[in-house]
């Protein structure tokens, strides 16, 4: 796949006071302008309903609808096909008919969408919620801290930290532990010499002592190893080797995709620093953490939503490609992406098990991109005015 | 403007270039139906490509199938299985046996002598003498005195560090056997004394240096001077007038050589367990091939159905010169580093031509096949890995044969134009369980657990029918399947019933319990075997309804065997094996083998089956052979260590118009339908295959 | 200038060394084995398993293993160990058959993109705007294999020709101009496939920057000062809209090696991608290492290359 050109979110607000925020009225109002978007909310909002349903309804001892009844005499029914007389009517699903039809194994695909709904929802809100929480953590402390210095010793100890967990990790426990110790104490001897009071005039720096570079550089030469990993490789590579689970999914696909988020939220905290509402809060003695979180990221938090909502979209995505090369979320989850994968074997025989997965991820991904799409107009208003 | 226009101008003038191309494509009805030259070429579809092109190398299914077309070893199966000719024109079986005597110091030549006079003796007048120890006598051919010799070899001991053996051997007697008899020390224990054997005692004729201590030692000597000692002997007689692809007689020498090739551990080949026990190649001429094992193994002569290596190709002096011109270093330079593994040259019936990575491969006929060139001319192997896809070409003519799925073959059988062939494969399922663990250790609750699961629904719904229940451990359709063992039925009230016997009740949440102890355990398999997660989720639902609580799991098949199999971490797994046709359950259902890292991972253990799983291995009669599997696959099947599911039918689908073509006496023509062979095999006659313009229309028989 | 590249080459291959360090961690550290060693094979003796991982060096410390790796990576030694063929070797031959792909696909891209946006903006609400967008979200929103199976579907069933692998199976002989338009025809869907998503995000950028260019001054002034439509909008503001664009050439770059295995694996391309993931499952460490390595060299070049080509487009920055 040609690498997608990402779109960078051009976020302008007047030099000076911090960007203006709207009413709920003018916002909704914008939203009933923006049709797309509106009509990307309300599918997002029907498929929510969808999956609380699916969550209600397919769980519990005795479920309205059973995903894992397996009904072998019912094998690829059409959709809306009536529960054959012959059948056991136990498991038998609601209104006596498959609406969506049945699988190879004779399950209720309408049963199994209700579930994968919420599935899918999880893993792409989660791994989103991992993504977006990193992301602002990473991009926070490089825009509010980035100009300290990280100190040779510093730097050193967390070199002999690592190396060391992976020398215990690759089976030298006892030189990974030594090591180990050298980094704890390497640090902790830092730690202690700053916090000594020191009489008279400042010492000449030690070696350790001097920056080798700052707390910015640092997360961006982090964020740069990253992007030099073909994404969906990294994904695949770790999900094939780790035992596969929901969990790791959701992890995996959550810490591949950060560093768009890192960097948005530090750009935003870079220009918002050096608006006047933040010297004003300053004057006022807020600093620290405090300016941070009740100050900066409210305000940077406009274009981070908008990539998430995307995130979303992508993760749904990313999942159901993984089921494709059999490594999506495993058994018993189903989520649309394995519906969809494990489908298509059937594709001339009872192409409904394609259709209907495949469509439903079409409808819902359509509608986050177009209702985050609509998301990043509203939040931004000269954007908008544009339009 | 121009901006502009260029803006415009140049996706137009793109997409133009790219779409015009549709013009001079071939479409599916020119390329396969209306084509001639197609009707030469058997193209068969595959989901991987080929790793290394090398019979001793490889071990993928895929390299494998274009290595019987362009190898022939010197035996091979017919139709029947039995083994039969092929670079070999006959071959026998006989051996060597030979056994110390124990005497005195300086005696043992005297001692050797009046043995060997005495079985001459009773040789000459058998009268007396059991039927059975008669006709051990009778299948002596011979009686000699290998004399004394003395050697000296460095081998590793226990810990690994280096001996040096100083050898003494004395005299000891060799008899030359027309057939392979395994009872022959017992039959002679009875004519010279019970404990003969064990009186000779290997120590004391030998020093080692540095000095062991006298139970490593002793150990070390039984291994270096064994006091009787069984080595079979295969005499091959290869068929003159053979030739490899570029033209070189294929020669007795060839045959040695591929077996020193197997065995170089330079070469790592997963073959070398099957040439371990052969002690020597002895190449009398070069139409002949002795080879002399160093202990009894009744599989050996199965495993020259591999396929033979040209010596003048892959010998030292061919690899330093490929080295050489390739401009590497010779000494790191083997078998696996030469370019003859994505050229091979044998000498089957098709020749290699040409191997495109991940996208084709090309054979074409051997003209010099000795037993004629095959019918069509060319043979290609092409590589789509997507099903479906495989699926379209099939349906559009460009591809004769591929997997077809079990689901599909409900519907393509409709179809007119084809013809279709099942048959078993030599591949069971099963639920393994790991009888370590309680509650697997109570045989009463796997054959409940077994009575529970559906096997014939499965069969029917999960595989369509495309699968046959089985009982055992063997191929269904070899003689060493125990017809007479019924499989369990389906029947969840004995589950029931017999699960309350071994103690198990209903618990408040309808799970069964013993002791306070819930029946819940995981049930694990591989990831990406899709009819095995079926099987998982059919059983999973199956033995909830008898009130056995199961997860499931899939797990990736390298972390699969590495964590769990191999550390011996899972309660039950869905899990096949594939079997061969020789009925070696040595690695698998051993006691022996029983420990992590080894085959059999359930932990089945049963003193009767060890001694079956033994004599089965060294009976070179295949009468006998057979009926000792049979009473193993009753006993294994009385323990249902595992729950074995079914033996899976591949299936096949060809074009109508593909038929065998024979030639009678006169040199006329005459076509047959494709017609399995009775152990199922369809691609038998492949060699006069042959595809008709049209569809023939045969007399019904 | 030559003191900013010389700075930057040094931090690009610091950066570089973490690179390696962290993908050999990932793929030694995970559980597996490789596949050449295959436990479950009867014939695979305890022994033979023992022998292979020395000779992948397997039993040895991972420090040592790293250096190993990495000196037969730049001496040209390091080979594949499902079929012990060099890897440069294998990877040069994926190359050659993904590197058309790439060419056509970013040929569409680039050229599809740039029309599409300009008239998206220039009919900011019409119809044409709102359809495309429409059409962009869409494809940027389907599942990239069930798009897939439905365009050869489609195209299959209404053509009868075939779509699948490099070339039509078997056309060896043709002309050489029947030829090389039946390379180009297997080239069309998978490369479209391929670009799809591209198009729909680059015409959209194309559009917003458009829109975002329209709004300077400049733009105005031209208007002001009476030049035609067409020169105002092809000469000011597309000139000054391409800007971001040069530098997103410079990212097209990694894509060399990229490779989707989704559309490779359908369509039968023997691609880079497919090698890629054939190599994860077997664990061929050596291949997934060494491509690994030229991608992050590629994204590296491709950052360096876009820094460069922006200082030389715009003559506001200066790298120092």
């Amino acid at each position: 796949m040609n690498p997608a050109p990402r779109c960078p979110t051009t976020a302008c607000a007047p030099p000076g006071g911090p960007p203006p925020r709207r009413g709920p009225a003018g916002a909704w109002r914008a939203l009933a302008r923006n049709r797309m978007a509106l009509g990307g909310l309300v599918f997002f909002a029907a498929f929510a309903a969808f999956a609380a349903f699916g969550l209600w309804a397919t769980g519990g001892r005795a479920p309205l609808f059973d995903p894992a009844r397996v009904r072998l005499e019912e094998r690829l029914r059409p959709p809306l096909a009536p529960v054959s007389p012959a059948a056991d009517p136990e498991g038998a699903p609601p209104f006596g008919r498959y609406l969506l039809g049945t699988d190879d194994l004779g399950r209720d695909l309408f049963a199994r969408m209700l579930e994968g709904a919420w599935v899918s929802l999880t893993v792409g809100f989660i791994a989103v919620g991992i993504s977006v929480a990193v992301g602002i953590l990473a991009g926070g402390i490089a825009g509010c801290w980035g100009r300290r210095p990280v100190r040779r010793g510093t730097g050193l100890a967390a070199a002999a930290l690592a190396a060391g967990a992976v020398l215990a990790a690759g089976g030298q426990a006892a030189a990974g532990l030594l090591l180990i110790a050298a980094g704890l104490l390497c640090g902790l001897r830092g730690r202690l010499g700053r916090l000594r009071p020191r009489p008279g005039p400042r010492r000449e720096e030690g070696w350790l002592e001097r920056p080798l570079l700052d707390v910015d550089a640092l997360i961006m030469r982090l964020v740069d190893i990253l992007l030099c990993f073909p994404t969906f490789f990294l994904i695949l590579t770790v999900v094939a080797l780790l035992p596969p689970s929901m969990v790791t999914i959701m992890v995996v696909i959550g810490l591949t995709s950060w560093e768009g988020t890192a960097r948005l939220v530090r750009a935003e905290l870079l220009s918002l620093r050096e608006r006047e509402f933040v010297d004003a809060a300053r004057a006022l003695g807020v600093g620290g953490v405090r300016l941070l979180v009740r100050h900066l990221l409210p305000n940077a938090m406009a274009p981070v939503l908008v990539t998430a909502t995307l995130g979303i979209a992508s993760a749904i995505l990313t999942e159901s490609a993984l089921s494709f090369l059999g490594f999506g979320v495993p058994p018993p989850h189903a989520t649309w992406g394995n519906l969809l994968a494990d489908g298509r074997r059937y594709l001339f025989d009872a192409p409904w098990l394609t259709l209907v997965p495949g469509g439903a991820i079409l409808v819902v991904v359509l509608a986050f991109n177009l209702f985050g799409e609509g998301l990043r107009d509203l939040l931004n208003p000269q954007a908008r005015d544009r339009r | 403007m121009g901006t502009r226009r260029l803006l415009l101008g140049l996706p137009l003038a793109i997409g133009a270039v790219l779409l015009q191309s549709v013009l001079w494509v071939p479409t599916y009805e020119e390329q396969a139906r209306g084509n001639p030259a197609r009707l030469e070429e058997f193209i068969q579809a595959s989901i991987g490509d080929a790793a290394v092109l090398n019979p001793i190398l490889s071990t993928d299914s895929a390299s494998a199938e274009i290595e019987q077309l362009v190898f022939e070893g010197l035996l091979d199966r017919d139709e029947r299985l039995a083994l039969r000719g092929r670079l070999a024109e006959s071959w026998t079986v006989r051996e060597e046996a030979y056994f110390h005597v124990a005497a005195e110091p300086g005696e043992a030549g005297a001692q050797a002598e009046r043995i060997a006079a005495l079985l001459h003796g009773l040789r000459a007048r058998p009268a007396g003498l059991s039927p059975p120890v008669r006709a051990a006598l009778e299948n002596i051919r011979g009686i000699e005195i290998e004399p004394a010799r003395d050697e000296t070899r460095t081998i590793a001991d226990s810990s690994g560090r280096e001996v040096r053996l100083r050898i003494a051997a004395p005299p000891r007697i060799r008899l030359l056997l027309e057939r392979v008899d395994p009872d022959l020390f017992a039959h002679l224990e009875t004519l010279l004394g019970e404990g003969v054997f064990l009186r000779f005692r290997p120590e004391a004729h030998l020093e080692t240096d540095p000095p062991l201590a006298p139970e490593e030692k002793a150990r070390l000597a039984r291994a270096a001077l064994p006091p009787v000692e069984h080595n079979p002997v295969i005499e091959f007689r290869l068929r003159p007038g053979l030739t490899f692809h570029d033209g070189r007689p294929v020669t007795a020498e060839d045959v040695r050589f591929t077996w020193q090739a197997v065995v170089d551990p330079r070469n790592l080949s997963p073959r070398a367990s099957d040439f371990e026990p052969v002690k020597e190649v002895r190449v009398p001429d070069p139409l002949t091939a002795v080879v002399v094992y160093k202990r009894l193994h009744a599989p050996a002569l199965a495993s020259w159905t591999l396929g033979l290596l040209p010596r003048h190709r892959l010998d030292a002096e061919a690899l330093r010169r490929e080295a050489l011109a390739a401009g590497k270093d010779p000494a790191s330079f083997g078998i696996r580093q030469s370019r003859f593994n994505r050229e091979p040259v044998g000498c089957g019936p098709f020749v290699f031509r040409e191997w495109k990575s991940d996208r084709f491969i090309r054979l074409e006929r051997f003209e010099n096949y000795f037993e004629g060139p095959p019918e069509y001319r060319r043979f290609s192997y092409r590589i789509l890995p997507d099903l479906l896809t495989q699926e379209m070409e099939f349906y559009a003519g460009t591809i004769d044969a591929y997997a077809v799925q079990p689901h599909q073959v409900a519907r393509l059988s409709r179809d007119p134009r084809f013809q279709h062939f099942s048959g078993t494969s030599f591949a069971y399922t099963y639920i393994g369980y790991n009888l370590r663990r309680p509650p697997f250790d109570d045989p009463r609750v796997r054959r409940a657990l077994g009575l529970a699961v559906p096997v014939e629904r499965i069969i029917e719904a999960v595989l369509y029918g495309q699968a046959e229940r089985t009982s055992g451990p063997f191929p269904l359709q070899t003689p060493f399947y125990n017809r007479d063992v019924a499989s369990l039925p389906y029947d969840p009230a004995a589950a029931r019933r017999l699960l309350e016997e071994a103690g198990w009740r209903p618990g408040p949440d309808g799970v069964l319990e013993k002791g306070g102890r819930g029946l819940r355990f995981t049930l694990i398999t591989n990831s990406g075997n899709d009819i095995r997660k079926s099987i998982l989720t059919i059983v999973q639902d199956a033995w909830k309804r008898i009130g056995v609580a199961v997860q499931t799991d899939l797990v990736e098949w390298s972390v699969f065997i590495r964590e769990r199999i191999h550390r011996l971490d899972f309660d039950a797994v869905v899990l096949g094996w594939s079997m061969g046709v020789e009925p070696d359950l040595h690695p698998i259902w051993h006691s022996s083998q029983t420990g992590p890292n080894q085959l059999n991972f359930v932990g089945y253990r049963h003193p009767e089956a060890d001694a079956l799983i033994t004599r089965i291995r060294e009976e070179y009669d295949p009468e006998r052979q057979a009926a000792l599997c049979r009473r193993l696959h009753a006993r294994i099947a009385e323990d249902q260590p595992v729950t074995f599911l079914y033996a899976g039918k591949w299936t096949a689908v060809l074009d109508r118009r593909i038929v065998i073509r024979e030639r009678d006496a006169h040199g006329d023509i005459r076509h047959r339908p494709i017609e399995p062979t009775p152990t199922g095999n369809y691609r038998f006659h492949f060699n006069r295959w042959v595809k008709l313009p049209a569809r023939p229309v045969f007399a019904a028989p | 200038m030559t003191a900013f590249i010389a700075r930057s080459l040094i931090e690009k291959l610091v950066t570089l060394f973490f690179v390696t360090v962290v993908s050999f961690l990932i793929v030694h550290l995970a559980p597996g084995e490789p596949a050449q060693v295959d436990p479950l094979n009867p014939k695979f003796t305890p022994e033979m398993v023992e022998r292979f991982r020395q000779a992948f060096h397997l039993d040895r410390p991972l420090p040592v293993q790293y250096a190993l790796f990495y000196r037969d990576l730049f001496t040209g030694r390091s080979v594949s160990w499902k079929d012990h063929r060099p890897v440069l070797e294998k990877i040069a031959e994926r190359f050659r058959n993904s590197l058309p792909l790439f060419v056509v696909g970013t040929l569409l891209t680039w050229t599809l993109a740039f029309p599409v946006g300009i008239r998206a903006a220039v009919g900011r609400g019409g119809a044409f705007d709102r359809g495309t967008a429409f059409l962009a979200y869409l494809l940027i929103s389907i599942p990239g294999f069930f798009f897939a199976y439905l365009l050869i579907l489609a195209v299959v069933s209404a053509f009868s020709v075939p779509v699948l692998g490099m070339e039509t199976f078997g056309f060896e002989g043709a002309p050489l101009l029947n030829r090389a338009n039946d390379r180009i025809w297997h080239l069309l869907l998978p490369s479209v496939l391929g670009a799809g998503s591209g198009i729909a995000v680059l015409s959209r950028y194309v559009r917003s920057q458009m829109l975002e260019v329209a709004h300077q001054d400049f733009i105005r002034t031209a208007r002001a000062k009476g030049l035609p439509e067409e020169t105002v909008l092809y000469k000011h503001a597309l000139r000054n809209a391409l800007l971001p664009f040069i530098t997103m050439f410079g990212l097209t770059l990694p894509g060399l090696v990229g490779g989707s295995v989704i559309i490779e694996s359908i369509f039968s391309w023997p691609g880079l991608g497919r090698m890629a993931y054939e190599a994860i499952l077997a664990r061929d460490y050596p291949v997934i290492l060494t491509l690994n390595f030229i991608a992050a060299v590629l994204v590296l070049l491709g950052t360096l290359l876009s820094d460069l080509l922006y200082a030389a487009a715009d003559p506001r920055i200066r790298l120092a």
